[in-house]
């Protein structure tokens, strides 16, 4: 499952975020993301889906409609729109491009890692080390390894959301031009 | 529960991520993370999202040296990745082609057992100082045991055959759970569910179907054999999927070989007179001295504990 959603979810996690931070406030995007993968968790098997992007988009814009439902705060009809709201999800050059981006960037990151954080996720995951053999190799106990695995998650995931912020910021960009001609 | 942000249950997951990954997992662990999983909406997702990103790591580079990767596969060491209501998967094909062309290598050292889930849901147990590899495709699931023993628990899909290769032995099961162990010149498979069909490479007419409950033999040279076992057997047998070595009669000197797969420090058995003693019991696969206790309590015979390398039960000429 975590392949999977690796391989055919993640890529498109940003152009989600980005259409539901249109509805919604960042904390609400957060959860929205994480509840949505909740979704994906609790399926037995994946094999049903064909496009798993336009699966993970509709579980996510329906979330957020029930959310908007219960908030009351949007008019109803803006939220019928939103229901009825069909993202062209479509393989298009961008997206493959997207998501091959993604690949290079997840290499730039292990790069961009304090350095034994860095030497420790190579080990861990190009060399094929275990924890216990990197601890005994570097002279460190498993612990420290572990902290390093766990730092080197975060930093994943970190990166999965700046991305998101600065892709955000470009779309406000365009966003802002248009409004100008 | 709704003060607690995204950022902050992403910092869980990593954690838990991070333990999995390492060598201990405890069941008390295991436990603590399935509460956790059930006390918000957004926990399994963010656990989910949390694998995703160690396994995004995977990846082999795309460089000039993406031909030594393919020559030596990157081993994925993931000790037990759990989620809410089934197992997570290890990528086979997260970098398409390239990997594709290599499947995914998994090895256990002396002493390590290893539990895989695999992406079409099946479970991997690889037992001490194995290797196996797996490629999941779309006409079929080929694994490939290269040397020592895994257990198979595969999940059901009639399109994709699971096929495993040892030597020149072939097994053959749509959702059925065994084990396959390679010896130096003849392959066991041991059936704990369902059926599974087993033949020899190059002699596909001859096939023989083997059902739950029984032991067969694929030998080097084709030939064929099914042993009846009894239920308790098979279990005591595969013991080792939970650490443990099940002795219930067994010979001295098979109960020493049997500890000698899981650890550096080997059992000798210095009297020969006393090899064939039967001995009954439990015993952590890591805990060979205990072992040695227990034969020294149970049978009377002297027990050498003092080298490090090696323990000495019985002493010769006496």
């Amino acid at each position: 499952m975590a392949a999977w959603v690796t391989e055919h979810v993640i890529p498109h996690e940003r152009p989600v975020r980005i259409w539901l931070a249109r509805h919604a406030s960042q904390e609400d995007v957060d959860d929205l993301i994480q509840e949505s993968y909740s979704r994906l968790a609790a399926l037995d098997s994946v094999d049903h889906i064909d496009r798993a992007d336009a699966y993970f988009f509709s579980i996510a814009r329906n979330l957020l409609v029930r959310r908007l439902r219960r908030s009351k705060i949007v008019p109803i009809e803006a939220i019928a729109e939103i229901d009825a709201f069909q993202d062209d999800m479509r393989p298009s050059p961008e997206r493959e491009a997207g998501s091959r981006l993604e690949y290079r960037r997840i290499l730039a990151l292990i790069d961009g890692l304090p350095e034994r954080r860095r030497r420790i996720v190579r080990m861990r995951k190009l060399d094929g080390y275990s924890q216990r053999e990197i601890a005994k190799e570097l002279g460190v106990t498993e612990s420290i390894v572990e902290n390093e695995v766990f730092r080197g998650v975060q930093a994943v995931l970190r990166a999965w959301r700046e991305g998101e912020t600065q892709a955000e910021q470009k779309l406000a960009v365009i966003d802002d031009r248009k409004r100008q001609s | 529960m709704k003060q607690q942000t995204a950022y902050d249950i992403d910092e869980v997951a990593a954690r838990y991520v991070a333990e999995m990954d390492g060598e201990q997992w405890t069941s008390a662990q295991e436990d603590g993370l399935q509460r956790w999983l059930a006390r918000d909406p957004r926990h399994p997702g963010a656990l989910l999202r949390a694998q995703a990103a160690w396994m995004a790591l995977d990846i082999p580079r795309p460089s000039a040296n993406v031909q030594t990767e393919q020559e030596k596969p990157a081993l994925w060491l993931n000790r037990r990745t759990v989620l809410a209501g089934g197992s997570t998967a290890i990528a086979a094909s997260i970098a398409g082609g390239i990997m594709l062309l290599g499947g995914t290598g998994y090895s256990t050292s002396v002493g390590e057992i290893r539990r895989v889930p695999l992406a079409d849901g099946s479970i991997v147990v690889i037992n001490t100082a194995s290797a196996i590899d797996v490629k999941l495709r779309d006409a079929a699931r080929n694994i490939s045991i290269e040397r020592g023993e895994a257990w198979f628990q595969v999940a059901k899909d009639q399109q994709r055959p699971f096929i495993v290769a040892a030597g020149r032995a072939r097994i053959r099961a749509v959702g059925t759970a065994f084990s396959v162990r390679r010896h130096s010149s003849k392959t066991e498979v041991m059936v704990t569910e369902g059926i599974v069909e087993i033949w020899a490479n190059g002699a596909e007419g001859q096939r023989i179907q083997l059902k739950a409950g029984s032991r067969g033999f694929i030998a080097d040279d084709a030939a064929m054999q099914q042993v009846p076992v009894a239920p308790s057997a098979i279990d005591r047998t595969l013991a080792w999927r939970n650490g443990k070595i099940d002795l219930s009669g067994a010979r001295l000197d098979a109960a020493a070989a049997e500890f000698n797969r899981y650890n550096q420090r080997i059992v000798v058995i210095a009297d020969p007179a006393i090899a064939v003693e039967q001995l009954d019991g439990v015993f952590r696969t890591d805990d060979p001295e205990g072992f040695a206790q227990s034969v020294h309590v149970t049978l009377g015979v002297p027990v050498d504990l003092s080298n490090s390398a090696q323990i000495r039960i019985g002493e010769p000429g006496q």
